[in-house]
């Protein structure tokens, strides 16, 4: 089960950092710029990526 | 027709498929071909029942931005992972994934056991190898609703792959798989990110679904480009 779960979501750091994406995304969104997201949520992305590939 | 995924879905199947078939081939020396094989499409056969199961539950009338939304944090989930994993190993951080020292893992696991807990190890490993081409074929057929056509791509990576091994008899080991993963988990981050935005904020990509190519080209290229980056800021190696 545990390898199940793993292999879907990954481990916390992967869950976290994709998290923090969508977050960007939501929040952006949330007050009214979502065009801004366009830009920041591919940044972000990679930004969470450089921190896993660290991690 | 969905061929906008073809290319991802088939490269993400082969991925995962030739690391299925290291393992059948290793548990293959213990039990024979045709266990192992029958282990194998056991695996496959569960793999299609859960694909079935999500694709008739998810044609229950959900919402589609809702199922638009989990859908690319799934994608998220795992291209973001695919990408970093990919990098680290480009970058020297990561050790590049060994068919060999898979084999000889899987059949020093297997030394021990009996048949049937041979059975199970290249049954499970179909299944886990698997469970991402499922994800991946459930994902973007959601979107098209090209079942089938996502699913025989899946299929097509599998014959080619399993084609080739019971050719030769041994690991896959040269087919370039952190190439592949690098181009797909890009890819992958980019159907991702479109679709999750897209179902939060709606119809908001500049060039429409011509974004996701400009998206792939980002992602790659940042990729790339955080290679001698990571390159220059050496850590412990790990497996």
């Amino acid at each position: 089960m545990k390898a199940f779960v793993k292999t879907l979501f990954g481990d916390t750091a992967n869950i976290a950092g994709v998290a923090l994406i969508v977050a960007v995304a939501a929040v952006l969104t949330g007050i009214g710029h979502p065009t801004w997201a366009v830009v920041a949520m591919p940044l972000t992305a990679v930004a969470v990526i450089c921190w896993l590939v660290r991690h | 027709m969905d061929w906008p995924a073809f290319l991802p879905l088939f490269l993400t199947a082969a991925v995962e498929w030739v690391e299925a078939f290291t393992i059948v081939l290793a548990v293959s020396l213990t039990i024979g071909w045709g266990a192992s094989l029958g282990a194998a499409a056991a695996g496959l056969g569960t793999l299609a029942v859960l694909t079935a199961l999500t694709g008739g539950a998810l044609s229950l009338g959900l919402d589609l931005h809702a199922i638009q939304f989990v859908i690319g944090v799934f994608l998220l989930l795992f291209g973001v992972r695919w990408l970093a994993k990919a990098i680290a190993r480009q970058a020297g951080l990561k050790a590049l994934h060994d068919e060999d020292m898979e084999f000889r893992e899987t059949q020093a696991k297997i030394g021990k056991g009996d048949w049937f807990a041979a059975w199970l190890v290249a049954y499970k490993g179909t299944l886990l190898e698997g469970l991402e081409v499922w994800l991946i074929v459930v994902a973007f057929s959601l979107h098209s609703h090209a079942w089938v056509f996502n699913g025989f791509a899946a299929l097509a990576a599998l014959a080619v792959v399993f084609a080739s091994g019971l050719a030769i008899r041994a690991p896959l080991r040269r087919v370039p798989e952190n190439a592949i993963k690098f181009v797909v988990g890009a890819m992958i981050v980019s159907f991702g990110t479109f679709w999750t935005l897209e179902a939060l904020a709606g119809a908001v990509w500049p060039l429409g679904d011509w974004s996701l190519l400009a998206l792939s080209a980002f992602f790659m290229a940042a990729g790339q480009a955080l290679v001698p980056v990571m390159r220059a800021r050496p850590r412990r190696l790990t497996a």
